[in-house]
Protein backbone atom coordinates (compact mmCIF):
# COMPACT_ATOMS: atom_id res chain seq x y z
CA UNK A 1 0.00 0.00 0.00
CA UNK A 2 1.29 3.44 -0.86
CA UNK A 3 0.06 6.98 -0.25
CA UNK A 4 -1.32 7.09 -3.79
CA UNK A 5 -2.90 3.67 -3.95
CA UNK A 6 -2.51 -0.07 -3.52
CA UNK A 7 -0.72 -2.51 -5.80
CA UNK A 8 -1.69 -6.20 -6.11
CA UNK A 9 0.41 -8.79 -7.87
CA UNK A 10 -0.30 -12.51 -8.33
CA UNK A 11 1.44 -15.50 -9.79
CA UNK A 12 -0.97 -17.11 -12.19
CA UNK A 13 0.47 -20.64 -11.76
CA UNK A 14 -0.10 -21.71 -15.38
CA UNK A 15 0.35 -25.45 -15.01
CA UNK A 16 0.51 -26.38 -18.68
CA UNK A 17 1.54 -24.65 -21.91
CA UNK A 18 -1.85 -25.71 -23.27
CA UNK A 19 -3.66 -23.66 -20.63
CA UNK A 20 -4.97 -20.29 -21.84
CA UNK A 21 -3.27 -17.77 -19.50
CA UNK A 22 -5.94 -15.10 -19.89
CA UNK A 23 -8.55 -17.47 -18.46
CA UNK A 24 -6.72 -17.67 -15.14
CA UNK A 25 -8.26 -14.79 -13.24
CA UNK A 26 -6.81 -14.35 -9.78
CA UNK A 27 -7.40 -10.62 -9.43
CA UNK A 28 -10.96 -9.43 -9.83
CA UNK A 29 -12.73 -6.12 -9.69
CA UNK A 30 -15.37 -5.81 -6.99
CA UNK A 31 -16.33 -2.22 -7.67
CA UNK A 32 -14.73 0.77 -9.28
CA UNK A 33 -12.76 1.50 -6.14
CA UNK A 34 -12.13 -2.02 -4.78
CA UNK A 35 -10.32 -5.01 -6.20
CA UNK A 36 -9.21 -8.30 -4.75
CA UNK A 37 -6.55 -10.93 -5.21
CA UNK A 38 -7.20 -14.53 -4.23
CA UNK A 39 -5.30 -17.61 -3.13
CA UNK A 40 -6.76 -21.07 -2.52
CA UNK A 41 -9.89 -22.60 -4.00
CA UNK A 42 -10.57 -20.10 -6.75
CA UNK A 43 -14.17 -21.25 -7.25
CA UNK A 44 -14.94 -20.41 -3.62
CA UNK A 45 -13.39 -17.01 -4.17
CA UNK A 46 -15.69 -16.33 -7.10
CA UNK A 47 -18.72 -16.80 -4.84
CA UNK A 48 -17.26 -14.35 -2.33
CA UNK A 49 -16.44 -11.81 -5.04
CA UNK A 50 -19.92 -12.09 -6.54
CA UNK A 51 -21.43 -11.50 -3.11
CA UNK A 52 -19.17 -8.49 -2.58
CA UNK A 53 -20.15 -7.07 -5.95
CA UNK A 54 -23.84 -7.32 -5.13
CA UNK A 55 -23.28 -5.79 -1.68
CA UNK A 56 -21.32 -2.83 -3.06
CA UNK A 57 -23.95 -2.13 -5.70
CA UNK A 58 -26.75 -2.38 -3.13
CA UNK A 59 -24.87 0.08 -0.96
CA UNK A 60 -24.54 2.49 -3.87
CA UNK A 61 -28.23 2.07 -4.59
CA UNK A 62 -29.36 2.56 -1.01
CA UNK A 63 -27.00 5.31 0.07
CA UNK A 64 -25.82 6.93 -3.14
CA UNK A 65 -22.14 6.56 -2.21
CA UNK A 66 -19.40 3.97 -2.69
CA UNK A 67 -19.10 1.39 0.10
CA UNK A 68 -16.03 1.75 2.30
CA UNK A 69 -13.35 -0.87 1.85
CA UNK A 70 -13.71 -2.04 5.44
CA UNK A 71 -17.47 -2.54 5.05
CA UNK A 72 -16.88 -4.46 1.84
CA UNK A 73 -14.36 -6.68 3.63
CA UNK A 74 -16.76 -7.12 6.53
CA UNK A 75 -19.52 -8.19 4.10
CA UNK A 76 -17.22 -10.80 2.58
CA UNK A 77 -16.17 -12.10 5.98
CA UNK A 78 -19.79 -12.33 7.15
CA UNK A 79 -20.42 -14.69 4.29
CA UNK A 80 -17.26 -16.68 5.00
CA UNK A 81 -18.32 -17.08 8.65
CA UNK A 82 -21.68 -18.57 7.80
CA UNK A 83 -20.31 -20.79 5.04
CA UNK A 84 -22.73 -19.12 2.65
CA UNK A 85 -26.13 -17.53 2.75
CA UNK A 86 -29.56 -18.93 3.42
CA UNK A 87 -30.70 -22.48 4.06
CA UNK A 88 -30.26 -23.84 0.57
CA UNK A 89 -27.19 -21.99 -0.57
CA UNK A 90 -25.03 -22.43 2.49
CA UNK A 91 -22.13 -24.84 2.22
CA UNK A 92 -21.21 -27.56 4.65
CA UNK A 93 -17.58 -26.47 4.71
CA UNK A 94 -15.69 -23.18 5.05
CA UNK A 95 -14.71 -21.19 1.98
CA UNK A 96 -11.20 -22.42 1.25
CA UNK A 97 -9.71 -19.12 0.13
CA UNK A 98 -7.73 -16.15 1.43
CA UNK A 99 -8.28 -12.76 -0.13
CA UNK A 100 -6.33 -9.55 -0.33
CA UNK A 101 -8.83 -6.74 -0.70
CA UNK A 102 -7.38 -3.50 -2.01
CA UNK A 103 -9.39 -0.34 -2.24
CA UNK A 104 -9.62 3.40 -2.00
CA UNK A 105 -12.31 5.26 -0.10
CA UNK A 106 -12.80 8.46 1.89
CA UNK A 107 -10.11 7.27 4.33
CA UNK A 108 -7.56 6.90 1.55
CA UNK A 109 -6.02 3.68 0.21
CA UNK A 110 -6.31 0.50 2.30
CA UNK A 111 -5.46 -3.18 2.14
CA UNK A 112 -7.20 -5.98 4.01
CA UNK A 113 -6.33 -9.63 4.35
CA UNK A 114 -9.07 -12.23 4.98
CA UNK A 115 -8.84 -15.93 5.72
CA UNK A 116 -11.32 -18.84 5.76
CA UNK A 117 -12.20 -18.24 9.39
CA UNK A 118 -13.86 -14.99 8.44
CA UNK A 119 -11.33 -12.83 10.27
CA UNK A 120 -9.81 -9.86 8.55
CA UNK A 121 -6.78 -7.73 9.26
CA UNK A 122 -5.76 -4.41 7.79
CA UNK A 123 -2.22 -4.45 6.47
CA UNK A 124 0.25 -2.15 4.81
CA UNK A 125 1.71 -5.04 2.87
CA UNK A 126 0.94 -8.76 2.79
CA UNK A 127 1.72 -11.89 0.86
CA UNK A 128 -0.59 -14.90 0.69
CA UNK A 129 -0.31 -18.31 -0.90
CA UNK A 130 2.27 -21.02 -1.11
CA UNK A 131 5.40 -18.88 -1.07
CA UNK A 132 3.96 -16.42 1.39
CA UNK A 133 6.33 -16.89 4.32
CA UNK A 134 9.42 -16.00 2.32
CA UNK A 135 7.54 -13.27 0.51
CA UNK A 136 6.22 -11.77 3.76
CA UNK A 137 9.69 -11.47 5.28
CA UNK A 138 11.02 -9.88 2.08
CA UNK A 139 8.12 -7.44 2.22
CA UNK A 140 9.00 -6.56 5.80
CA UNK A 141 12.52 -5.67 4.70
CA UNK A 142 11.62 -3.73 1.59
CA UNK A 143 8.37 -1.99 2.48
CA UNK A 144 8.20 1.56 3.75
CA UNK A 145 5.37 4.06 3.86
CA UNK A 146 6.94 6.52 1.45
CA UNK A 147 6.86 4.24 -1.59
CA UNK A 148 5.46 5.46 -4.89
CA UNK A 149 3.22 3.29 -7.04
CA UNK A 150 6.07 2.57 -9.44
CA UNK A 151 8.37 1.48 -6.60
CA UNK A 152 5.60 -0.67 -5.15
CA UNK A 153 5.12 -2.37 -8.52
CA UNK A 154 8.80 -3.16 -8.77
CA UNK A 155 9.02 -4.49 -5.21
CA UNK A 156 5.88 -6.63 -5.64
CA UNK A 157 7.14 -8.15 -8.85
CA UNK A 158 10.67 -8.71 -7.59
CA UNK A 159 9.36 -10.57 -4.55
CA UNK A 160 7.11 -12.66 -6.80
CA UNK A 161 10.14 -13.45 -8.91
CA UNK A 162 11.99 -14.69 -5.81
CA UNK A 163 9.27 -17.17 -4.88
CA UNK A 164 8.26 -18.22 -8.38
CA UNK A 165 9.93 -21.18 -10.01
CA UNK A 166 9.40 -20.01 -13.59
CA UNK A 167 10.66 -16.87 -15.17
CA UNK A 168 8.35 -13.84 -14.80
CA UNK A 169 6.51 -13.05 -18.04
CA UNK A 170 3.30 -11.08 -18.75
CA UNK A 171 1.58 -14.44 -19.24
CA UNK A 172 2.19 -15.86 -15.80
CA UNK A 173 1.71 -12.83 -13.54
CA UNK A 174 -1.10 -10.36 -13.09
CA UNK A 175 -0.78 -6.89 -11.62
CA UNK A 176 -3.53 -4.51 -10.63
CA UNK A 177 -3.68 -1.24 -8.79
CA UNK A 178 -6.36 0.80 -7.09
CA UNK A 179 -5.26 4.44 -7.26
CA UNK A 180 -7.93 5.68 -6.77
CA UNK A 181 -9.85 3.43 -9.16
CA UNK A 182 -9.27 -0.20 -10.01
CA UNK A 183 -7.13 -0.97 -13.03
CA UNK A 184 -5.90 -4.36 -14.21
CA UNK A 185 -2.61 -4.04 -16.07
CA UNK A 186 -2.50 -4.95 -19.73
CA UNK A 187 0.26 -7.36 -20.82
CA UNK A 188 2.15 -4.36 -22.21
CA UNK A 189 2.06 -2.58 -18.85
CA UNK A 190 3.19 -5.75 -17.05
CA UNK A 191 6.04 -6.01 -19.55
CA UNK A 192 7.06 -2.44 -18.69
CA UNK A 193 7.30 -3.31 -14.98
CA UNK A 194 9.26 -6.49 -15.72
CA UNK A 195 11.70 -4.42 -17.73
CA UNK A 196 12.43 -2.31 -14.64
CA UNK A 197 13.32 -5.31 -12.45
CA UNK B 1 -31.18 -18.49 15.23
CA UNK B 2 -29.23 -19.14 12.09
CA UNK B 3 -32.24 -19.69 9.84
CA UNK B 4 -33.97 -16.50 10.95
CA UNK B 5 -30.81 -14.56 10.31
CA UNK B 6 -30.45 -16.34 7.04
CA UNK B 7 -33.98 -15.37 6.13
CA UNK B 8 -33.22 -11.78 7.08
CA UNK B 9 -30.16 -11.86 4.92
CA UNK B 10 -32.32 -13.18 2.15
CA UNK B 11 -34.05 -9.83 2.30
CA UNK B 12 -31.04 -8.85 0.33
CA UNK B 13 -32.00 -6.02 -1.87
CA UNK B 14 -31.72 -7.82 -5.17
CA UNK B 15 -33.53 -10.88 -3.89
CA UNK B 16 -36.13 -8.88 -2.07
CA UNK B 17 -37.07 -6.50 -4.87
CA UNK B 18 -40.51 -8.02 -4.64
CA UNK B 19 -40.50 -10.59 -7.37
CA UNK B 20 -43.94 -11.26 -8.68
CA UNK B 21 -44.87 -14.84 -7.68
CA UNK B 22 -44.79 -15.84 -11.31
CA UNK B 23 -41.69 -13.90 -12.29
CA UNK B 24 -39.44 -16.96 -12.30
CA UNK B 25 -41.60 -18.71 -14.87
CA UNK B 26 -40.85 -16.16 -17.52
CA UNK B 27 -42.37 -18.20 -20.30
CA UNK B 28 -45.61 -19.05 -18.48
CA UNK B 29 -48.25 -16.35 -18.98
CA UNK B 30 -49.36 -14.54 -15.88
CA UNK B 31 -52.94 -15.69 -15.31
CA UNK B 32 -53.35 -14.44 -11.76
CA UNK B 33 -55.76 -11.78 -12.93
CA UNK B 34 -58.20 -14.48 -14.02
CA UNK B 35 -58.42 -16.03 -10.55
CA UNK B 36 -61.59 -15.07 -8.78
CA UNK B 37 -60.13 -13.88 -5.49
CA UNK B 38 -63.43 -12.85 -4.02
CA UNK B 39 -65.00 -16.25 -4.50
CA UNK B 40 -62.07 -17.91 -2.75
CA UNK B 41 -62.19 -15.42 0.11
CA UNK B 42 -65.89 -15.92 0.69
CA UNK B 43 -65.64 -19.70 0.68
CA UNK B 44 -62.58 -20.20 2.85
CA UNK B 45 -62.70 -17.62 5.61
CA UNK B 46 -63.89 -19.51 8.66
CA UNK B 47 -63.00 -16.86 11.23
CA UNK B 48 -64.98 -14.25 9.31
CA UNK B 49 -67.92 -16.64 9.26
CA UNK B 50 -67.60 -17.10 13.00
CA UNK B 51 -67.43 -13.36 13.44
CA UNK B 52 -70.72 -12.74 11.75
CA UNK B 53 -72.67 -15.87 12.60
CA UNK B 54 -72.02 -17.86 15.74
CA UNK B 55 -73.86 -21.05 14.76
CA UNK B 56 -73.27 -21.49 10.99
CA UNK B 57 -69.54 -22.07 10.64
CA UNK B 58 -69.66 -22.91 6.94
CA UNK B 59 -72.48 -20.58 5.96
CA UNK B 60 -71.63 -16.91 6.00
CA UNK B 61 -74.31 -14.54 7.25
CA UNK B 62 -72.72 -11.78 5.22
CA UNK B 63 -72.64 -12.29 1.48
CA UNK B 64 -69.37 -11.21 -0.04
CA UNK B 65 -69.93 -9.60 -3.42
CA UNK B 66 -68.52 -11.89 -6.06
CA UNK B 67 -66.76 -10.09 -8.81
CA UNK B 68 -67.83 -11.08 -12.29
CA UNK B 69 -65.51 -8.74 -14.06
CA UNK B 70 -62.27 -8.88 -12.14
CA UNK B 71 -60.30 -7.28 -14.96
CA UNK B 72 -62.65 -4.33 -14.97
CA UNK B 73 -62.44 -4.03 -11.21
CA UNK B 74 -58.68 -4.10 -11.33
CA UNK B 75 -58.67 -1.48 -14.08
CA UNK B 76 -60.98 0.76 -12.08
CA UNK B 77 -58.69 0.50 -9.07
CA UNK B 78 -55.73 1.50 -11.19
CA UNK B 79 -57.67 4.35 -12.75
CA UNK B 80 -58.26 5.74 -9.29
CA UNK B 81 -54.54 6.45 -8.97
CA UNK B 82 -54.05 7.12 -12.65
CA UNK B 83 -50.90 9.04 -13.40
CA UNK B 84 -51.63 10.58 -16.74
CA UNK B 85 -47.99 10.98 -17.74
CA UNK B 86 -48.16 14.77 -17.79
CA UNK B 87 -44.86 15.58 -19.33
CA UNK B 88 -43.01 15.88 -22.59
CA UNK B 89 -39.93 13.84 -23.29
CA UNK B 90 -38.38 13.01 -26.60
CA UNK B 91 -35.41 11.21 -28.01
CA UNK B 92 -34.08 10.52 -31.49
CA UNK B 93 -31.13 8.88 -33.20
CA UNK B 94 -29.14 10.75 -35.80
CA UNK B 95 -25.86 10.13 -37.54
CA UNK B 96 -23.71 11.38 -34.65
CA UNK B 97 -25.52 9.63 -31.80
CA UNK B 98 -28.69 10.15 -29.75
CA UNK B 99 -30.35 13.29 -28.46
CA UNK B 100 -32.53 13.10 -25.35
CA UNK B 101 -34.63 16.04 -24.21
CA UNK B 102 -37.33 16.64 -21.62
CA UNK B 103 -39.26 19.34 -19.82
CA UNK B 104 -39.19 19.69 -16.03
CA UNK B 105 -42.72 20.18 -14.80
CA UNK B 106 -44.47 17.92 -12.30
CA UNK B 107 -48.21 18.34 -11.87
CA UNK B 108 -50.70 16.95 -9.40
CA UNK B 109 -53.98 17.48 -11.22
CA UNK B 110 -54.15 21.20 -11.79
CA UNK B 111 -51.45 22.02 -9.26
CA UNK B 112 -47.91 22.44 -10.51
CA UNK B 113 -45.91 20.70 -7.84
CA UNK B 114 -42.50 21.41 -9.31
CA UNK B 115 -40.88 23.21 -12.22
CA UNK B 116 -37.45 21.72 -11.62
CA UNK B 117 -37.84 17.97 -11.95
CA UNK B 118 -34.94 16.07 -13.46
CA UNK B 119 -36.71 13.88 -15.96
CA UNK B 120 -33.61 12.58 -17.65
CA UNK B 121 -32.14 9.91 -15.42
CA UNK B 122 -28.48 8.99 -15.74
CA UNK B 123 -28.42 5.21 -15.51
CA UNK B 124 -24.69 5.03 -16.15
CA UNK B 125 -22.13 7.15 -18.02
CA UNK B 126 -23.29 5.96 -21.43
CA UNK B 127 -27.01 5.35 -20.89
CA UNK B 128 -29.91 7.66 -20.14
CA UNK B 129 -33.52 7.02 -19.26
CA UNK B 130 -36.43 9.43 -19.44
CA UNK B 131 -39.18 9.84 -16.91
CA UNK B 132 -42.86 9.94 -17.73
CA UNK B 133 -45.65 8.75 -15.49
CA UNK B 134 -45.03 8.13 -11.81
CA UNK B 135 -41.86 9.93 -10.77
CA UNK B 136 -41.07 7.51 -7.96
CA UNK B 137 -41.65 4.50 -10.19
CA UNK B 138 -39.36 5.87 -12.90
CA UNK B 139 -36.60 6.92 -10.54
CA UNK B 140 -36.56 3.69 -8.55
CA UNK B 141 -36.66 1.34 -11.50
CA UNK B 142 -34.05 3.28 -13.43
CA UNK B 143 -31.69 3.17 -10.45
CA UNK B 144 -32.44 -0.51 -10.06
CA UNK B 145 -31.65 -0.97 -13.75
CA UNK B 146 -28.36 0.85 -13.11
CA UNK B 147 -27.46 -1.70 -10.44
CA UNK B 148 -28.25 -4.61 -12.75
CA UNK B 149 -26.27 -3.07 -15.62
CA UNK B 150 -23.25 -2.59 -13.37
CA UNK B 151 -23.41 -6.17 -12.10
CA UNK B 152 -23.63 -7.36 -15.69
CA UNK B 153 -20.56 -5.31 -16.52
CA UNK B 154 -18.58 -6.77 -13.63
CA UNK B 155 -19.58 -10.34 -14.37
CA UNK B 156 -19.09 -10.16 -18.13
CA UNK B 157 -16.22 -7.67 -18.28
CA UNK B 158 -18.00 -5.63 -20.93
CA UNK B 159 -20.74 -3.07 -20.94
CA UNK B 160 -24.32 -4.21 -21.33
CA UNK B 161 -25.91 -3.33 -24.65
CA UNK B 162 -28.83 -0.92 -24.86
CA UNK B 163 -30.96 -3.77 -26.21
CA UNK B 164 -30.00 -5.88 -23.21
CA UNK B 165 -30.67 -3.25 -20.59
CA UNK B 166 -34.00 -2.21 -22.10
CA UNK B 167 -35.00 -5.87 -22.21
CA UNK B 168 -34.04 -6.27 -18.54
CA UNK B 169 -36.25 -3.33 -17.62
CA UNK B 170 -39.11 -4.47 -19.86
CA UNK B 171 -39.08 -7.94 -18.31
CA UNK B 172 -39.20 -6.49 -14.81
CA UNK B 173 -42.05 -4.14 -15.71
CA UNK B 174 -43.97 -6.96 -17.36
CA UNK B 175 -43.83 -8.98 -14.18
CA UNK B 176 -45.52 -6.08 -12.37
CA UNK B 177 -48.13 -5.65 -15.07
CA UNK B 178 -51.55 -4.76 -13.73
CA UNK B 179 -50.21 -3.70 -10.33
CA UNK B 180 -50.40 0.00 -10.95
CA UNK B 181 -46.86 0.96 -11.98
CA UNK B 182 -46.92 3.96 -14.29
CA UNK B 183 -43.76 4.24 -16.36
CA UNK B 184 -43.29 5.48 -19.92
CA UNK B 185 -39.60 5.61 -20.49
CA UNK B 186 -37.07 5.70 -23.26
CA UNK B 187 -33.73 4.00 -22.76
CA UNK B 188 -31.17 5.78 -24.91
CA UNK B 189 -27.48 5.13 -25.17
CA UNK B 190 -24.44 4.20 -27.14
CA UNK B 191 -23.01 0.69 -27.21
CA UNK B 192 -20.73 -1.44 -29.40
CA UNK B 193 -23.31 -1.60 -32.17
CA UNK B 194 -23.77 2.17 -32.20
CA UNK B 195 -26.58 4.39 -30.92
CA UNK B 196 -29.61 2.65 -29.41
CA UNK B 197 -33.08 3.85 -28.49
CA UNK B 198 -35.87 1.80 -26.99
CA UNK B 199 -39.29 2.78 -25.67
CA UNK B 200 -40.32 0.75 -22.60
CA UNK B 201 -43.53 1.15 -20.65
CA UNK B 202 -45.30 -0.22 -17.62
CA UNK B 203 -47.71 -2.22 -19.77
CA UNK B 204 -44.71 -4.30 -20.78
CA UNK B 205 -44.17 -2.87 -24.27
CA UNK B 206 -40.67 -2.53 -25.62
CA UNK B 207 -40.18 -0.88 -29.00
CA UNK B 208 -36.99 -0.21 -30.88
CA UNK B 209 -37.06 2.97 -32.88
CA UNK B 210 -35.20 6.02 -34.03
CA UNK B 211 -37.67 8.76 -32.93
CA UNK B 212 -39.87 8.72 -29.87
CA UNK B 213 -41.76 11.24 -27.80
CA UNK B 214 -43.57 10.28 -24.62
CA UNK B 215 -46.04 12.18 -22.46
CA UNK B 216 -49.06 14.42 -22.69
CA UNK B 217 -47.11 16.95 -24.74
CA UNK B 218 -45.74 14.36 -27.11
CA UNK B 219 -48.26 15.17 -29.84
CA UNK B 220 -47.00 18.73 -30.09
CA UNK B 221 -43.39 17.66 -29.86
CA UNK B 222 -43.85 15.11 -32.64
CA UNK B 223 -45.17 17.86 -34.91
CA UNK B 224 -41.95 19.86 -34.64
CA UNK B 225 -39.67 16.82 -34.43
CA UNK B 226 -41.03 14.98 -37.45
CA UNK B 227 -41.03 18.13 -39.56
CA UNK B 228 -37.48 19.17 -38.79
CA UNK B 229 -35.80 15.76 -38.55
CA UNK B 230 -32.94 14.76 -40.85
CA UNK B 231 -30.62 11.85 -40.23
CA UNK B 232 -27.55 13.89 -41.08
CA UNK B 233 -27.32 16.80 -38.66
CA UNK B 234 -24.68 18.38 -36.53
CA UNK B 235 -24.96 17.94 -32.78
CA UNK B 236 -25.91 21.59 -32.46
CA UNK B 237 -28.67 21.35 -35.07
CA UNK B 238 -30.06 18.21 -33.47
CA UNK B 239 -30.03 19.82 -30.03
CA UNK B 240 -31.80 22.88 -31.34
CA UNK B 241 -34.47 20.70 -32.97
CA UNK B 242 -35.06 18.88 -29.68
CA UNK B 243 -35.14 22.13 -27.75
CA UNK B 244 -37.69 23.68 -30.12
CA UNK B 245 -39.86 20.58 -30.05
CA UNK B 246 -40.03 20.51 -26.26
CA UNK B 247 -40.58 24.26 -26.13
CA UNK B 248 -43.56 24.04 -28.46
CA UNK B 249 -45.00 21.20 -26.41
CA UNK B 250 -44.69 23.25 -23.22
CA UNK B 251 -46.36 26.15 -24.99
CA UNK B 252 -49.53 24.20 -25.71
CA UNK B 253 -49.62 21.48 -23.07
CA UNK B 254 -50.48 22.62 -19.55
CA UNK B 255 -48.83 19.65 -17.94
CA UNK B 256 -45.42 20.45 -19.47
CA UNK B 257 -43.19 23.38 -18.66
CA UNK B 258 -40.30 24.54 -16.54
CA UNK B 259 -37.02 24.11 -18.37
CA UNK B 260 -35.91 22.12 -21.37
CA UNK B 261 -32.92 19.86 -20.72
CA UNK B 262 -31.09 18.53 -23.75
CA UNK B 263 -28.56 15.70 -23.52
CA UNK B 264 -26.38 14.21 -26.23
CA UNK B 265 -25.16 10.60 -26.10
CA UNK B 266 -22.15 9.87 -28.24
CA UNK B 267 -19.48 7.18 -28.41
CA UNK B 268 -17.83 8.62 -25.28
CA UNK B 269 -21.02 8.69 -23.23
CA UNK B 270 -23.63 11.29 -22.46
CA UNK B 271 -23.16 15.00 -22.05
CA UNK B 272 -25.71 17.57 -20.92
CA UNK B 273 -25.86 20.22 -23.60
CA UNK B 274 -28.28 22.77 -22.22
CA UNK B 275 -31.00 23.58 -19.74
CA UNK B 276 -33.14 26.54 -20.77
CA UNK B 277 -36.18 28.05 -19.12
CA UNK B 278 -39.14 27.84 -21.51
CA UNK B 279 -40.26 31.36 -20.71
CA UNK B 280 -36.93 32.69 -21.87
CA UNK B 281 -37.01 30.40 -24.88
CA UNK B 282 -40.37 31.83 -25.85
CA UNK B 283 -39.01 35.33 -26.12
CA UNK B 284 -35.91 33.99 -27.82
CA UNK B 285 -38.01 32.41 -30.57
CA UNK B 286 -40.67 35.09 -30.65
CA UNK B 287 -39.09 38.36 -29.56
CA UNK B 288 -41.50 41.14 -28.64
CA UNK B 289 -42.13 43.28 -31.70
CA UNK B 290 -42.30 46.94 -30.87
CA UNK B 291 -45.85 47.85 -31.92
CA UNK B 292 -46.01 50.92 -34.16
CA UNK B 293 -47.16 53.83 -32.03
CA UNK B 294 -50.27 55.49 -33.41
CA UNK B 295 -50.80 58.26 -31.00
CA UNK B 296 -48.24 59.40 -28.58
CA UNK B 297 -49.16 61.36 -25.54
CA UNK B 298 -47.44 64.72 -25.55
CA UNK B 299 -45.48 65.67 -22.48
CA UNK B 300 -47.92 67.33 -20.11
CA UNK B 301 -46.74 70.78 -19.24
CA UNK B 302 -45.41 70.62 -15.73
CA UNK B 303 -47.38 72.60 -13.25
CA UNK B 304 -45.36 75.42 -11.92
CA UNK B 305 -46.06 77.34 -8.89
Amino acid sequence: MTKDGVVLAVEKRVTSPLLEPSSVEKIMEIDEHVGCAMSGLIADARTLVEHARVETQNHRFSYGEPMTVESTTQAICDLALRFGEGDEESMSRPFGVSLLIAGHDENGPSLYYTDPSGTFWQCNAKAIGSGSEGADSSLQDQYNKELTIAEAETIALSILKQVMEEKVTPNNVDIAKVSPSYHLYTPAEVEAVIARL
Amino acid sequence: GKSREAKERKAHFIASVPQHPHADDAMIPNLSALENHFGAAAAGSDDLGALFSADAADQLALEFPTCNDFDGFQKATKEMVNNKKGTTTLSFIFDKGVIVAADSRASMGGYISSQTVRKIIEINPYMLGTMAGGAADCQFWHRNLGVKCRLHELANKRRISIAGSSKTLANILYSYRGMGLSIGTMIAGFDETGPGLYYVDSEGARLKGSRFSVGSGSLYAYGILDEGYKFNMSVEEAAELARRAIYHATFRDGASGGCVSVYYVGPDGWKKLSGDDVGELHYHYYPVQAAPVEQEMAEAPSAST
